[in-house]
């Protein structure tokens, strides 16, 4: 995974296509797996329905957390493909990564601040939405003086941290994963039958990591999201 | 920074979620709330069942005493009326044997006077037969004369007890 991309521009707008097939091939493999999991739906749950319903109360129970009340029920659906989306993102770039001519193809599209601050956007532009529609617009402007009308400033500027943080802590910790592996693969062809072995070993061991880390990420993200989301629509 | 890919997540990321809410989110979201009301439903039923359980097994209780006082009551009156047949028989066949008893007695008391009478004729009869066959064929009456006096003396003194 080198920093230069095949960028391209349509209509005068930037893209650059690694991040666009990470992200389509994302979104279709996330469609299918809740798709296939959620195949004739019987009041016995079986086999992969039982996974599909784990997964929807262990979002729930992410959204729940944040949000108690009755409030929190509109927001599942949300949560659940949040989740399952940047799980598969944050994991494909550990199985595929594709470089042609110098040029990355392939990688994990939230190994890229573009794609995160996206993300983040999305989530922050729906707790705005929601919170507007929940407390009416002026309930949702007196917010920003909560608990006392100085702290305005503070407010405004706890916006914009939370947008900045809640997107480049995913990316942070998604690129550096991806750099690390690319590091230890140019380890592991550095010459040698010692360093071939040894590489081949730390990157089994650091891809595993990166599993962990990227189930670890997602879940934080949705979580964040849902506390961002819930200081919005639940007035104190 | 590469706008466009912020709009084809934008997008992408809508459609996705549409597209699992209509077909995944919403079916299987769904058959849990069936479920839900049905564990509910089935929780209400059981709680139903179990209470018409006790009332009946309460109720069959009370039948059950109900139903052995009354066998009770059956017995000792079955008693008492087979101690009154049994002492009506009893009496009556006390009465029966000493009916029986006295007629008996009557009745033999009648045989034995007739056997008696009967048995009085006859021995007259015989005697004078015996005698008038003794008389013929010996009439020395010298030699007899002590024994036919005899027996004419039993025959009296016999006929004359009675």
């Amino acid at each position: 995974m080198k920093e230069s991309f095949p960028y391209f521009e349509l209509f005068g707008v930037k893209f650059n296509p690694a991040n666009d097939i990470a992200i389509i091939v994302s979104a279709i493999l996330t469609f299918c797996l809740l798709y296939w999991l959620a195949r004739k739906p019987q009041l016995r749950p079986h086999g992969k329905q039982n996974v599909l319903e784990y997964l929807i109360e262990f979002t729930n129970g992410i959204v729940k957390g944040a949000m108690p009340g009755s409030e929190g029920s509109q927001f599942g659906l949300f949560a659940l493909v949040l989740f399952v989306f940047i799980f598969i993102n944050n994991q494909i770039g550990l199985i595929f990564q594709v470089d042609v001519n110098g040029d990355t193809w392939f990688r994990s599209a939230t190994a890229d601040p573009v794609i995160t601050l996206g993300l983040a956007m999305i989530v922050l532009v729906m707790s705005h939405f929601f919170g507007v529609a929940a407390n009416g617009f002026k309930g949702y402007l007196k917010g920003f003086a909560s608990p006392v009308a100085f702290l305005l400033p503070i407010n405004l500027i706890e916006e914009f941290t939370n947008f900045v943080t809640l997107s480049l802590r995913l990316y942070g910790n998604i690129y550096a994963g991806e750099v690390l592996l690319l590091l230890i693969r140019q380890l592991a062809f550095s010459g040698g039958p010692l360093a071939l072995v040894s590489g081949f070993l730390l990157e089994i061991i650091w891809q595993g990591f990166s599993v962990f880390i990227g189930s670890i990420q997602a879940y934080i993200f949705v979580t964040l999201g849902m506390v961002y989301t819930s200081h919005k629509v639940i007035s104190e | 920074m590469s706008i466009g890919d912020t709009l084809i997540l934008i997008i992408s990321f809508a459609v996705l979620t549409l597209l699992v809410g209509h077909f995944a989110w919403g079916p299987v979201t769904k058959m849990m709330a069936t479920r839900a009301d049905k564990i509910d439903a089935d929780i209400d039923y059981a709680e139903n069942a179990r209470k018409e359980a006790a009332e009946l097994a309460a109720k069959r209780q009370a039948e059950l005493k109900n139903s052995q006082a009354d066998a009770v009551k059956i017995v000792n009156t079955a008693k008492e009326n087979g101690e009154k047949q049994r002492q009506e028989l009893v009496q009556a066949a006390h009465n029966e044997v000493a009916t029986l008893k006295a007629n008996a007695q009557q009745d033999i008391a009648q045989e034995r006077t007739d056997a008696l009478n009967s048995a009085k004729n006859d021995v007259a009869e015989i005697s004078l037969a015996i005698a008038t066959k003794i008389l013929g064929k010996e009439l020395k009456a010298e030699d007899q004369q002590a024994l036919i006096d005899d027996y004419i003396k039993g025959l009296g003194d016999a006929n004359g007890s009675h």
